[in-house]
């Protein structure tokens, strides 16, 4: 239900296309139809075939001879051949589609299916769609009409109009409305049709220009049929055909005052259904709210989604843990402290096996070697540790088994406690 | 569908809200402002998440550290009480019988084709569908069974710590919503074994290992492994370890295997 309808008021222009002042009237609900190119596309391709007349070929053509096969064993294939002899059309083959002179492939049948139904419903929504279309000046310009000068959309015109019986006043008429732009172009565009339409009967093409709707008809019809291009139709007997040429949405229509008042009575509002067709009302829209995006902008909706996922995970390189040190302190930080150990125990050992080959051979090490030094340095920290200890109040040190990891530089830090 | 914006009906401009005594500055439109709004309670936000989210790793890590020196002490307790047991036995003039291998490490040795179906079906079910991969099996009675059947097919043997270590981290893929991803940091191992209680790489390798209570899901983490044909060559596919061949059992020998795969 468009509940958001609102009808805004179309100013009337007279016939010298000036607005007749106090006389505006509101814009029927018909405009606030959906419309449906699709729709609109679907009825005007069966509705188009309703004009058509039927062709076919003769039901005897092709099979205008007493041809019999020659069979097998003669060097020639198998069609059908034309008995008979002392013409060129002897021993020809026949009846095939591929023969010369023979019938043709599923020759064309007038009681082939040419008119198609419409069902009522959807010619009437059709229609609605359409007359909604024509109100769109975007959708008349895109279907090619040249509508810019035009003063205002739908375009109303008095009905003083009705009563032009000169095309002379017509093409003023048209003129003083800025209608004549359209009119040039379908001057323009006349050309012979591409094609064999031209030597049957279909000569000329031109495009359409725009569509005069009235409610009487005082002259009106006559004044404006010679003008190419624009056509005349009865608001009481509206033609999707012309309402939508082509299939396409959005003709440029002038409406006469009258035609566009009775619009409200032929196709009603959603809430009173239509006066003068059976049964009918509006069609109801798909959406009831069309913009977009007010809708994704709009808080209840916003809502309701989830937080987007701007995170792009990208696949990361593997690097080996047990060659990489700083993947595996990712995976292992405990990894800090077993290797931080073997480095210190393989200084140690060194440092000790040093000392003990140096005792063995009775060498004496010089004093700035990194054994040597290591092992002062051992003393005099346990002697150090051990003043400390004795100075302070006997409380009961917690060991601690195991410090949090440790810087990886290069001290020649030791654990008094833990190893020997 | 064409929209039917509607234009010439009731166009509803943007509601111009703001600063209403501005006649000199210009008026900042209603969803400028939301927009702004709504940007700060989501950066303020996000703040908070960033606050929880870093204090909880840090706990993590430290949890993490502790229990990989808890594993190291494990470890290092096992091993010596096995060489503790075996010398107060000799010391006695016993025997001590060290207990059965509760794991496996088990590698495809052969190809796919010509595979006769119930082969095919028991490698399927360890997972070793292609050549030279390798998985962690429980040893009980029914995969020592299933084992025999497959026997010409695979090579397998009881790891030691090493072997398990350097194949989940140099090898260690993670089986995650069906694709195999690299063990690249522990979060990966949390989501997926977090209720088994294995939040790192050090816990999957002491429950391997041990072969603990959650051994199924640990090892069925494990995407298989993919292994390199061994550097140095094999023996003889073709026949069993004990014949001076490679297929079969060959108990602590797989280890020296892996050293040459992995």
């Amino acid at each position: 239900m468009s509940l958001s309808v609102a009808r805004p008021l179309v100013s009337v222009y007279s016939e010298k296309s000036e607005v007749v002042a106090g006389a505006a009237l509101p814009l029927p609900f018909v405009f606030k139809a959906p419309i449906r190119p699709d729709l609109v596309n679907d009825v005007h391709v069966s509705m188009s075939k309703n004009a058509r007349q039927p062709y076919c070929v003769s039901k005897e053509a092709g099979h205008q001879t007493s041809a019999e096969s020659w069979g097998t064993g003669r060097a020639v294939a198998r069609i059908p051949r034309v008995r008979g002899g002392g013409t060129h059309r002897s021993g020809q083959g026949a009846f095939g589609n591929m023969c010369r002179g023979g019938r043709m492939f599923a020759p064309t049948k007038p009681w082939r299916r040419w008119h198609r139904r419409v069902n009522l419903r959807q010619r009437r929504a059709a229609a609605a769609a359409a007359v909604a279309a024509a109100g769109v000046p975007a959708l008349v310009q895109a279907r090619g009409h040249i509508i810019e000068k035009v003063p205002e959309f739908p375009l109303v015109v008095a009905d003083k109009v009705q009563e032009i019986n000169k095309t002379k006043q017509a093409v003023i008429f048209l003129r003083r409305i800025k209608a004549w732009s359209d009119v040039l172009k379908v001057y323009k565009s006349q050309r012979l049709r591409a094609g064999k339409g031209k030597m049957r009967n279909r000569r000329r093409v031109q495009r359409r220009g725009p569509l005069i709707i009235y409610h009487k008809d005082q002259g009106l019809t006559r004044a404006f049929r010679n003008i190419p291009g624009v056509e005349t139709l009865n608001v009481d007997k509206l033609n999707l055909l012309k309402l939508a040429p082509g299939g396409h949405v959005g003709r440029f229509i002038i409406w006469t005052q009258s035609a566009f008042e009775r619009l409200d009575a032929l196709f009603g509002s959603w809430k009173t259904p239509s006066k003068e067709k059976k049964n009918f009302n509006l069609p109801q829209p798909k959406m009831a709210n069309t913009d977009l995006t007010k809708l994704l902008k709009s808080e209840e909706i916003r809502k309701v989604l989830r937080a987007p996922n701007k995170r792009v995970v990208r696949a990361t390189r593997k690097l080996n843990p047990l060659t990489n040190s700083r993947a595996m302190l990712r995976l292992n930080p405990y990894a800090a402290v077993l290797k931080r150990e073997a480095v210190l125990g393989q200084r140690r050992t060194r440092n000790a096996r040093a000392l003990a080959l140096a005792e063995k051979r009775g060498i004496k090490l010089p004093e700035d070697d990194t054994a040597v030094k290591a092992e002062k340095l051992r003393e005099k920290r346990t002697k150090a540790i051990k003043v400390a200890a004795s100075k302070k109040p006997k409380k009961p040190v917690a060991k601690k088994t195991a410090p949090p990891p440790p810087k990886k530089k290069a001290s020649k830090e030791k654990k008094p406690a833990a190893k020997k | 569908m064409v929209a039917v914006t509607e234009k010439k009906a009731s166009a509803e401009k943007k509601v111009v809200k703001g600063k209403e005594d501005s006649k000199k500055l210009p008026a900042v439109p209603e969803s400028v402002l939301k927009h702004r709004k709504r940007r700060s309670a989501l950066r303020a936000r996000r703040v908070q998440v960033t606050i929880k989210r870093r204090s909880a790793a840090v706990k993590k890590r430290k949890e993490i550290f502790k229990r990989a020196e808890q594993y190291v002490k494990e470890y290092r307790i096992r091993e010596r009480d096995e060489i503790r047991l075996v010398r107060q036995a000799r010391n006695r003039g016993n025997y001590y019988v060290p207990g059965e291998a509760k794991l496996a490490f088990v590698i495809r040795i052969r190809g796919i084709n010509q595979v006769s179906p119930k082969v095919r079906k028991v490698l399927q079910l360890f997972r070793l569908r292609q050549i030279n991969n390798g998985v962690f099996v429980r040893l009980n009675k029914a995969t020592i069974n299933m084992l025999r059947i497959a026997e010409p097919y695979i090579t397998w043997g009881y790891p030691n710590l090493k072997s398990v270590r350097e194949l989940i981290y140099k090898r260690g893929f993670a089986k995650v919503k069906g694709q195999r991803m690299p063990i690249a940091s522990n979060t990966i191992i949390e989501q997926k074994l977090g209720k088994s209680n294995i939040i790192c790489v050090e816990d999957l390798i002491h429950e391997i290992f041990t072969v603990g209570e959650k051994f199924k899901y640990a090892s069925n983490f494990l995407w298989p492994f993919k292994l390199n044909n061994p550097t140095g060559g094999w023996r003889k596919k073709t026949i069993h370890y004990v014949d001076g061949g490679d297929f079969g059992n060959r108990e602590d020998k797989i280890n020296e295997l892996l050293r040459r795969m992995v």
